[in-house]
C-alpha cells in the first residue's frame, strides 16, 4: 500500500526533518507512527498526502510514485486517500452533512449517491441525528467523527490519521480509536500518527518509531518506546 | 454540469453564511463606488454649470433709435447665417422700455423716463445674440463691428464682455484639465481599496480553501465559488449604491434649482436617469472585473497545497 525508500526532507539549511527513512506497509495493516515532537512524523504524513515534497527518495502510495506527482494530479491522489487531522479541519460554515458531502461533491458524484452514502457514513460514526448542526455546535469528539466520516465517504483504501486524538479527552480518544479499529476491520489500511503512549500500547499492532527524522524501530506488534 | 450548479450553490452559501464578512466587503466596495459616483455627479454639475452660463450669456446689441424694423430684421438675418450663431432675438423698443423699468436699477435712474411723454420711447431696437459656445463670441463681435453695420449699431460694451467670456472659458479649461487628475486618483484609490478588501476577505477564509484542497477538491472547484461570490459582491454593492444615490440626488436637486434660480440648468436626476446603464452598468462591469482579477490573484497562493 505504501512503499517509502531512502526518504530525505530538509527545512531550510540546518533542519533535517527526515533522514533516509525506509519502510513498507501492506494493504489492510494498522500502523502507528510514533515519535516526540519534531521527530518528523507529521512531515512524513505531509509527504504521503502530497502537502510537502520530498528532497530525495521515493514514496509510492497505492502504486503511485508521489515524489514525481504533478500539481494537477494531487486532487486525484487525495480522492483515493482518507485523511484526518488533529484540528479536525472541518468547514465551519457548512453543516455536518455538507462537510461530509463536500468530499464527494469535489469528486463529481451524483447528488442521489451523495445523500445515500453520507447518511450511511454518519450512521457509522454515530452522528445521524446531528447532520444539520454546524461544527461549532459539536463536541471535539463529535467533530473528529465528522472528519472520519468525511475521510471515508469516497471509500478510500488508505486512511491517514495525523494525531486524531491530540485534542480529545480519554473517553473520546477511546471512541475514536475504536472507530479506527472498526474501519480497519472492514479492510481499510490505517496509518496513525500519534504520541499517545496508551493508545499505541493498547492497539497491539505494528509501530514505527521516528527520532530526529530517523526511523529507529519498526516492530510488528510493538509498544511505545520513547 | 453538476459541478457547475454546485459551484453556484457554494457561491451563494459562501456569500450569505459569511454574512458579516460579506457586509464589510460590500460596504468597502460601496464606499469606493460612491466616491466614483460622486465624482461623476460633480463632473456633470461642472459641465451643466458651464453650459448654463453659456446659455445665459448673449451679446446685447443696442441699435440706433431711428433704425427701421426692416433693417433690424436684415441684420438679424445676416447674423443667423453665421454658423457660430445659435439664436438671435429681436427686442422691440417697447420691450426694452419694460425691461428697463423692471431692471435692478435704482429709482433715481428709473425716474429719467419721466422726462419723456407716455407715448414717447427713448429706446430703440436691440438684438440678443447667442453663440453655440463661449469661444465663438469673438467672431460674432467682429461681424457686428463691420463698417456696413456702423450706421445701425448704437452701443456695445464689447470689451468687458470679452474679458468675461475669456475668464469663463479659461476656468472651464482649468477645471477640465485638473478634474481628469482627480478622477484618475480616485479610480486608483478605489482599485487599491477593492483589491485589498478582496485580499483580506480571501485571507480570512484561507483555512477553508486549504481544507477543500486537502479533501481532494481541484483548483477550479475551490476557486470558482469565490470568483462567483466576488461577482455577487459587485451586484450587492451596485444595488446598494443605487439605493443610496437616488435619495441623495432627490435631496440636493431642489437646492441646485434654487441656487441657479432655474430648474433647467442642472437636472442631476434626469442625468442619472438617462445615463443609468452607463453610470451603474459600467461601474458594475468594472467592479466585477476588478473583483474577479483580485480574487484570482489573492486565492492563488492558498491553492498551492
Amino acid at each position: 500500500m505504501i512503499q517509502v525508500t531512502n526518504l530525505f526532507k530538509k527545512y531550510g539549511k540546518s533542519t533535517q526533518a527526515l533522514k533516509d527513512v525506509n519502510f513498507h506497509i501492506e494493504p489492510g495493516e494498522f500502523v502507528s507512527i510514533v515519535g516526540q515532537s519534531g521527530s518528523g512524523k507529521s512531515t512524513l504524513i505531509k509527504i504521503i498526502i502530497a502537502e510537502e515534497k520530498a528532497d530525495k527518495g521515493q514514496v509510492v502510495v497505492g502504486g503511485w510514485d508521489i515524489t514525481r506527482i504533478k500539481e494537477r494530479e494531487i486532487p486525484t491522489l487525495r480522492r483515493q486517500l482518507g485523511v484526518i487531522f488533529q484540528d479536525y479541519k472541518l468547514l465551519s460554515k457548512k453543516t455536518v452533512f455538507e462537510n461530509v458531502a463536500f468530499a464527494m461533491q469535489a469528486c463529481g458524484f451524483k447528488q442521489k449517491d451523495i445523500t445515500k452514502t453520507v447518511h450511511q457514513m454518519l450512521a457509522l460514526v454515530g452522528l445521524k441525528d446531528k447532520e444539520n448542526r454546524y461544527p461549532h455546535q459539536l463536541s471535539g469528539g463529535e467533530q473528529q467523527r465528522v472528519a472520519i466520516a468525511r475521510s471515508l465517504v469516497h471509500k478510500p483504501k488508505l486512511l491517514v490519521a495525523d494525531e486524531p486524538t491530540g485534542n480529545l479527552d480519554s473517553i473520546n480518544t477511546r471512541e475514536i480509536i475504536d472507530l479506527l479499529k472498526k474501519i480497519n476491520n472492514l479492510g481499510t489500511t490505517i496509518v496513525l500518527v500519534t504520541h499517545n503512549k496508551d493508545v499505541v500500547n493498547g492497539l497491539k499492532s505494528r509501530v514505527i518509531t521516528l527520532d530526529n527524522g530517523v526511523l529507529i524501530s519498526d516492530q510488528s506488534q510493538g509498544r511505545y518506546l520513547l | 454540469m453538476i459541478s457547475f450548479f454546485r459551484v453556484i450553490k457554494f457561491a451563494f452559501q459562501g456569500f450569505f453564511r459569511n454574512f458579516w464578512l460579506s457586509l464589510v466587503t460590500v460596504t468597502m466596495m460601496l464606499m469606493a463606488l460612491f466616491s466614483t459616483t460622486l465624482l461623476i455627479g460633480i463632473d456633470y454639475i461642472k459641465e451643466a454649470t458651464l453650459e448654463g452660463v453659456n446659455k445665459k450669456v448673449d451679446i446685447l446689441v443696442s441699435l440706433k433709435v431711428d433704425t427701421d424694423r426692416e433693417d433690424v430684421e436684415l441684420l438679424a438675418t445676416d447674423l443667423e447665417t453665421m454658423t457660430e450663431v445659435k439664436k438671435v432675438t429681436i427686442i422691440t423698443p417697447e420691450e426694452n422700455r419694460v425691461l428697463y423699468e423692471q431692471s435692478n436699477l435704482d429709482e433715481q435712474a428709473k425716474k429719467v423716463l419721466e422726462i419723456f411723454a407716455p407715448d414717447e420711447n427713448p429706446f430703440g431696437f436691440s438684438l440678443a445674440v447667442q453663440a453655440n459656445n463661449l469661444s465663438q463670441y469673438d467672431a460674432i463681435l467682429s461681424f457686428i463691428g463691420q463698417d456696413k453695420y456702423k450706421n445701425l449699431v448704437d452701443n456695445s460694451d464689447f470689451n468687458d464682455f470679452d474679458t468675461f467670456v475669456a475668464k469663463i472659458e479659461n476656468l472651464s479649461k482649468v477645471i477640465n484639465k485638473y478634474s481628469w487628475y482627480v478622477i484618475l486618483a480616485f479610480l486608483l484609490i478605489s482599485i487599491v481599496v477593492i483589491f485589498n478588501t478582496i485580499r483580506i476577505s480571501i485571507y480570512s477564509r484561507k483555512d477553508e480553501i486549504q481544507i477543500m484542497k486537502l479533501v481532494g477538491a481541484g483548483n477550479w472547484f475551490v476557486k470558482m465559488p469565490f470568483i462567483l461570490e466576488s461577482i455577487l459582491y459587485a451586484v450587492a454593492s451596485v444595488a446598494l449604491l443605487i439605493v443610496v444615490v437616488y435619495p441623495i440626488i432627490n435631496f440636493i436637486q431642489p437646492s441646485l434649482n434654487a441656487y441657479f434660480q432655474d430648474v433647467n440648468v442642472i437636472n442631476i436626476l434626469e442625468y442619472f436617469h438617462s445615463n443609468f446603464f452607463r453610470i451603474f452598468g459600467l461601474q458594475f462591469l468594472v467592479l466585477a472585473l476588478i473583483n474577479i482579477l483580485s480574487t484570482s490573484i489573492a486565492i492563488r497562493k492558498y491553492l498551492r497545497i
